[in-house]
């Protein structure tokens, strides 16, 4: 009989906010792969997406803003058993956070990043954010692209796009991610494009502009290359691509955590009494004069 | 005067009037050795104080050196003497000089009977009681390269000491032995042309002597490697952190020590990542730390108030240097004091550990882990660059006393006969029961917003009164739990003194310089510095006419957090006070307390 623990609760999203799609997915996706919740951690970062982890029957921790990524890595690391998901929003992500999004990437932790991405800072009431188009709230800078950073490191990740708007095929894509995390093949990024139906509604215009990469000529989820190329075009003709953007050929065990620990069973699950572990002390204290 | 060539033949400016008979005995002798970063001076000292351990005396290493990889000014100091010591002494017995900076930056620390020896390669000097010798010309010539003039200087070192010839000779072999047959061969040559040029030299051979010492089967290490053993054996697995003078160490001794016990060590991309990923690893239930120095401390502090919020327990040491802002980074202070006890915006509790010595960094880091876990908080070990990077000689770690105290950790059984499991349960000790994510039957909630018991965040004005308290009142709770700190000196004296890490040797030196006159003194070592150790300090202050605070910093820092703790003994309070990026010579402190007299 589990010992009651916390229990979810309602979410705080707007209705028709694009994170609903995001936490049945999520949902879905743990189901299916048949994850015990007790092994499910979910990190999640500051602003409206990053509360997920409250709306979930989950272990769920609340990262200062911006810092999701490296707790994630940190609770990945103590103990690979568990399966981390690293949940927040663009600004979270891509502004204050952005240099532990590049580095996620290079460590290649085995967890699953999945960024909501509304083009604004929802929360705080609509201020413009890093992947705001030019012109909205009086942005003047160029919108930043999430995937062509992801597709630029040159590390066996898992790289996809979802949209809100299309649950059915994000479910597969998170499978698919967590699968990835799972066997220990490296760090999995996913973008959703989800829209804030208060400050920047743009389901209409992003159900227009999404285009599936696996129908475009040429597809190929292994060849980083074209596919930085073919993301390139889409985006420079207004579109959004979705999908699968990259997938390592090989099925090696690429993670950060199986390169430290191999089959160990990490430093949180190490017993760590001074009798278990006597002789190597003694031969460390020893070794100095 | 020309001083166009280099001279080949000794220099010995000294007429032989002057020429002492009998040796100058020491019992602490200190030899400064200054050159450019890359001349072998760290060897010098290095090969000095394996001399001196082997005659049974205490060795207290210490170095200068500037913030680049080669070049400039640098110098270290090797003190042995047959007391136990931790503190640089005031004058210099030997100076030894590979250019002329060298002898114009350490003849002000020089005794009046000091002696100073140079390579006269490239200068001379007219100074009285020098010599000078050619020792990168004379190794040069036979041995190929000028870089054994350090082992040639250390040659002549053992003629002016009068240093036994087998013994001289063994610590050249101890030390070189792994680096291969030709590099001991040369080392030995370059030794041999050292000894030889002095033994010629007028005036040069056995100026001292140094007596013998009891001290065997000791240790030479650094506090940042006491910290880094003292968490391995506390049970410590997880690491992240990043490259910062004077901290470093403890990364690098990490990276060695804790994969082959199944623990991972992580240089992270900046102090942001490394202290959320120690926070990570902490939540899933791995003893977990970081360590850095003042600007990194600055970019971590919004994590350690998370720490605290979300009672996630954390390990931070703080290898003080000059600051604020990039400040003097390879220089010593104890000037976050203050910073750390108010760290953060909000409130929260912390404790702050302060060890004086390696013996103490090691058994408070054991400590202090086992404080973090029982009371899920962050906890702050208060180091200082002195004790981070100078050798000092101790006595060995004992395994004997370390205990690995998880607090109240559910084991798997515990947490499945649970009814339910509250991560922020509010018990009346204080102590909340945890398990770890991962552990069967449960699940919980961890956030830095205000939240109830079950983790879910919260804004109701009555939770947050009982969730503050719970939180705050961990400092007062746990007081008798917190490192005591040490009284040194006879009961019953007027003048007391409070300090606390690094400046506990030179403050303990003092206190003996004070006897030698007459003066009594009694030295509250603090090891708790936050919360303030009240109940310690107000009986001890209420003993004494008056404290002198010794401290690293402008303001008085600690002064000032016991005068807040204890208001009505502020009139006793005085501070001695240095931040000019040295430590605190003990005649220093005399002067403070006999000025202030």
């Amino acid at each position: 009989m589990p010992a009651r623990s916390a229990k979810p609760v309602q979410p705080i999203w707007c209705p028709g906010c694009g994170d609903f799609g995001v936490l049945a997915a999520v949902k879905r996706a743990a189901a299916n792969l048949k994850i015990p919740t007790h092994e499910l951690v979910l990190v999640g970062g500051i602003g409206c997406s990053g509360s997920i982890h409250n709306f979930l029957e989950i272990n769920g921790i609340h990262a200062l803003h911006g810092r999701l990524l490296a707790q994630a890595v940190g609770v990945k690391l103590a103990n690979p058993a568990l399966t981390v998901v690293a949940a927040g929003g663009d600004g979270d992500g891509y502004a204050i956070g952005m240099g532990h999004f590049v580095h996620a990437f290079k460590k290649n932790a085995s967890i699953l990043y999945l960024v909501m991405n509304n083009e604004t800072y929802g929360l705080t009431k609509g201020q413009a954010s890093p992947t705001s188009q030019i012109g909205f709230e009086g942005n003047v800078e160029p919108p930043f692209h999430a995937i062509l950073t992801a597709l630029s490191v040159p590390a066996p990740n898992f790289i996809a796009r979802t949209f809100s708007g299309d649950p059915k095929a994000m479910t597969a894509i998170l499978e698919e991610a967590l699968r990835f995390n799972r066997e220990g093949r490296g760090f999995a990024f996913v973008e959703d494009l989800s829209p804030c139906v208060t400050y920047n509604d743009t389901y209409k215009l992003w159900r227009e502009k999404v285009v599936d990469v696996q129908t475009l000529p040429g597809y190929d989820p292994t060849d980083r290359r074209k596919m930085f190329g073919l993301c390139l075009d889409q985006i420079d003709q207004g579109r959004l691509p979705v999908g699968v953007l990259h997938r390592p050929a090989d099925t090696e065990r690429e993670g950060l955590e199986v390169k430290l620990l191999g089959e160990r069973p990490g430093p949180a699950r190490s017993a760590i009494d001074v009798g278990s572990n006597r002789a190597q002390y003694e031969k460390l204290l020893a070794a100095l004069a | 005067m020309s001083t166009s060539a280099p001279r080949s033949a000794p220099l010995a400016s000294e007429t032989p009037a002057e020429r002492r008979t009998a040796p100058i005995e020491l019992a602490d002798v200190s030899v400064m050795i200054g050159g450019q970063g890359g001349d072998g001076t760290l060897t010098v000292s290095d090969l000095l104080g394996r001399y001196f351990r082997q005659r049974g005396l205490y060795v207290y290493t210490s170095r200068n050196v500037l913030s680049r990889i080669r070049g400039g000014h640098a110098d270290a100091s090797v003190r042995a003497s047959r007391e136990p010591t931790s503190a640089v002494k005031a004058q210099v017995d030997v100076l030894v000089a590979f250019d002329q900076q060298a002898i114009d930056l350490g003849r002000p620390e020089l005794a009046p009977h000091g002696f100073i020896l140079y390579d006269s390669t490239s200068f001379r000097s007219e100074l009285p009681n020098s010599a000078g010798f050619p020792f990168a010309t004379l190794v040069g010539g036979p041995l190929g390269q000028p870089i054994f003039k350090n082992t040639a200087a250390y040659g002549a070192l053992s003629v002016i000491f009068g240093f036994d010839a087998a013994l001289t000779r063994g610590v050249i072999e101890d030390r070189f032995r792994r680096r291969g047959a030709e590099a001991l061969d040369k080392n030995l040559k370059a030794l041999e042309i050292g000894r030889k040029a002095a033994q010629e030299a007028a005036g040069v051979a056995d100026r001292f002597s140094v007596v013998e010492g009891d001290a065997h089967d000791l240790i030479l290490t650094t506090g940042n490697q006491a910290v880094a053993l003292g968490f391995t054996v506390g049970g410590g697995r997880f690491f992240a952190g990043y490259p910062i003078t004077p901290a470093t160490e403890v990364m690098e001794y990490l990276q060695r020590y804790l994969p082959p016990l199944g623990g991972v060590v992580r240089q992270a991309e900046d102090e942001l990542a490394a202290i959320n990923m120690v926070l990570g690893a902490s939540y899933a239930g791995a003893r977990a730390m970081t360590s850095t120095s003042g600007p990194g401390l600055s970019l971590m502090t919004e994590g350690i108030g998370h720490a605290g919020a979300a009672e996630i327990p954390v390990l931070v040491a703080d290898c003080q240097r000059v600051g604020p802002s990039t400040g003097e980074p390879t220089r010593h202070e104890q000037s976050d004091l203050a910073h750390l006890a108010h760290l953060g915006h909000g409130e929260f509790p912390r404790f702050i550990v302060a060890p004086a010595d390696p013996v103490d960094c090691f058994d408070l880091t054991i400590e202090a882990l086992n404080l973090a876990e029982r009371w899920r908080l962050p906890v702050i070990l208060l180091l200082d660059q002195a004790l981070c990077q100078n050798t000092t000689t101790c006595a060995r770690f004992e395994l004997a006393h370390a205990k690995v105290d998880r607090g109240a950790r559910l084991s798997e059984a515990q947490a499945a006969a649970l009814e339910e499991y509250r991560v922020y349960a509010v018990h009346e000790d204080g102590v909340t029961p945890w398990a770890p994510p991962g552990t069967p039957g449960l699940w919980s909630e961890v956030t830095g917003n205000e939240h109830d018991e079950w983790g879910h965040v919260s804004v109701d004005p009555v939770n947050r009164r009982k969730m503050m308290r719970h939180r705050m009142e961990k400092m007062v709770r746990a007081r008798e739990e917190l490192p005591a700190g040490r009284l040194f000196g006879p009961a019953g004296a007027k003048i007391g003194v409070v300090g606390f890490g690094s400046t506990s040797g030179p403050i303990l030196e003092a206190q003996r310089l004070l006897a030698a006159r007459g003066i009594a003194s009694r030295y509250y070592q603090a090891r708790t510095v936050f919360p303030v150790p009240a109940h310690e300090l107000d009986p001890f202050l209420a003993s004494v006419d008056a404290a002198y605070v010794v401290e690293h910093n402008y303001t008085g820092q600690f002064a000032n957090l016991v005068r807040a703790a204890l208001p009505w003994h502020h009139a006793k309070l005085r501070s001695i006070l240095k931040y000019d990026g040295a430590s605190f010579r003990a005649p220093e402190i005399v002067a403070g307390i006999q000025e202030a007299r």
